[in-house]
């Protein structure tokens, strides 16, 4: 039930960015010889589109929003639980920390969600828009496998540190 | 953080220094642990087979025993190497207790590791003798007052713990406090996990144990300072079977450092996710790299097949350059002496010859 949910998500992600993700070279319209990302300056509304919010539930949730020459996409991974959630929150600042690496992520993630990217129309000439897009979800289905991993790991461990603990009061 | 080792590792190893060192040394070190255990390590030149030890450490209850350590206390250091060790009375002042280490009895071979690091367990005895008394007071005559009174034991001045005395009984009691948030979230999965291992039946044997997030009844009346805290309680259950002969001594040191174990154990579970972070971080990196690796090689396939018959740019050298230019000069003096003159073909090969340039950038001049 849980991964058909997820397919799903997943796929209403990947289709709404490869409608999205329809950029172009567009000069900033208020700094001359300036090309900055629209979706961030937000300084002409005609340059924006309407941005997109899609939900799985209440605590996991997508944000893409769309300008003529840049899209972010924001976040916000599930945390059932505080070590989830600080699980969840290393684990994200890890990866913003070290941005540089991925060239699309944001250092620092919109506010309301976990992590967020920033593609500009100069990523996508870069790479090929599907590969892009591929690389988003990937990365999706990486970080949360990845932390339903730590967490069991989390707890694995402590539970052969706590047989140990107690079978030093036996032998 | 307490130390899990009983020995001292500094002092075993001052000590071992002091005993394998081909000359007398002098030495007169003064040594901190923990914040509040004091060494003082004593060797002259003029007398290397004597070295004295003196220590100071807080005691580890305030209430019950004195700062003076008890007989049964010293009766254990000198059981320690009763060859090696004997107690100076009265001891250095400031300090509670001093050893004259005879060096000269420790035995050659490996054996005098074992010694050393037997005499490095000091402290860890005088605390372990001091539970110890507590602990045996279980099954004796105490009145009701006594019996249900929370007694503060400290290993560690900022990680003090309870004993309750109970018939038949002793409930110690660990609040838990940690600075950031997230070892407080894994120290408390370790706690469920804690619960969870001792409930089941294969330990049952083992002392029962419980965790809160509010204080045990058993507490009440305790200061706020000690209540307060941010990883709740542990509470063991001890039974008079858990300290029976050997299992006292496990008993003693696994509820001093019950402390430090949890902390090592947080410390290394956020080593553990760093790691795994790092590695995850590789392997998403690569995909993006695929990514632009598998795109830079079609562009290149793309270009290779677009101009195919695109004369192929490759850089020569500065020599090649010229040479192929005074050809083409060559060339087309030749179509202008059409006319054949004797002997000119003679003189243009030895005259007009394009000179030979080394490869070179330049030539040194002499």
């Amino acid at each position: 039930m849980s991964s058909s949910t997820s397919r799903l998500y997943l796929t209403c992600i990947r289709n709404t960015l490869e409608a999205s993700m329809c950029l172009q070279n567009f000069p900033c319209q208020e700094v001359e010889r300036h090309n900055k990302p629209e979706v961030e300056l937000k300084t002409s509304s005609e340059l924006l589109l309407n941005s997109v919010l899609i939900c799985r539930n209440e605590a996991e949730k997508c944000l893409i929003e769309t300008s003529i020459n840049s899209l972010r996409i924001s976040l916000k991974m599930k945390q059932t639980d505080e070590l989830e959630n600080i699980l969840t929150k290393k684990f994200l600042r890890f990866l913003s920390m070290r941005a540089e690496a991925f060239q699309v992520l944001r250092r620092k993630p919109v506010q309301g969600y976990d992590i967020s990217f920033l593609i500009t129309n100069y990523h996508c000439e870069q790479m090929q828009k599907q590969k892009l897009i591929n690389f988003i979800l990937q990365f999706m289905e990486g970080i949360d496998r990845e932390i339903s991993e730590l967490k069991v790991s989390v707890n694995t461990r402590g539970n052969l540190v706590a047989t140990k603990f107690l079978k030093q009061f036996i032998d | 953080m307490a130390c899990i080792e009983r020995a001292s590792p500094a002092l075993n190893q001052i000590l071992l220094k002091l005993y394998s060192a081909d000359k007398p040394m002098e030495i007169d070190h003064h040594l901190y642990e923990f914040g509040s255990v004091q060494y003082h390590i004593l060797s002259q030149a003029s007398n290397p087979l004597v070295a004295y030890l003196s220590i100071s450490a807080s005691s580890l209850c305030h209430g019950v025993l004195q700062n003076e350590l008890s007989s049964y206390t010293i009766e254990m250091v000198k059981r320690l190497c009763p060859e090696v060790v004997e107690i100076v009375e009265p001891s250095r002042e400031g300090y509670q207790l001093t050893l004259r280490l005879n060096l000269n009895q420790i035995p050659l071979g490996k054996d005098y590791v074992k010694v050393i690091r037997d005499i490095s367990t000091f402290h860890s005895v005088i605390l372990s003798s001091q539970l110890k008394e507590i602990l045996w007071n279980v099954n004796s005559d105490v009145t009701m007052q006594e019996m249900y009174k929370p007694i503060k034991l400290a290993y560690h001045p900022r990680e003090p713990f309870f004993i309750i005395m109970q018939p038949q009984r002793i409930i110690a009691v660990f609040p838990i406090r940690f600075k950031e948030k997230s070892d407080v979230i894994i120290a408390t999965a370790f706690f469920q996990e804690l619960v969870d291992v001792g409930s089941s039946d294969k330990w049952a044997k083992a002392p029962p144990c419980t965790w809160s997030a509010i204080p045990p009844p058993e507490l009440r009346g305790e200061t706020l300072e000690d209540l307060s805290t941010n990883g709740g309680f542990v509470t063991f259950d001890i039974s008079s079977r858990h300290i029976e002969g050997k299992r006292l001594d496990k008993t003693v040191w696994n509820l001093l450092n019950f402390n430090a174990y949890v902390r090592y154990h947080v410390k290394s579970t956020k080593g553990y996710i760093q790691r795994r972070m790092r590695k995850r971080l590789e392997n998403l990196v690569e995909v993006l790299h695929q990514t632009n690796s598998e795109e830079n090689g079609q562009t290149k396939q793309h270009q290779a097949t677009g101009y195919r018959y695109k004369k192929k740019q490759v850089r020569s050298s500065k020599y090649n350059i010229l040479k192929q230019r005074w050809g083409n000069f060559g060339r087309k003096m030749k179509m202008h002496f059409r006319l054949r003159i004797h002997g000119f073909g003679r003189f243009r090969q030895r005259w007009l010859r394009f000179p030979k340039f080394s490869s070179k950038g330049y030539t040194k001049l002499e």
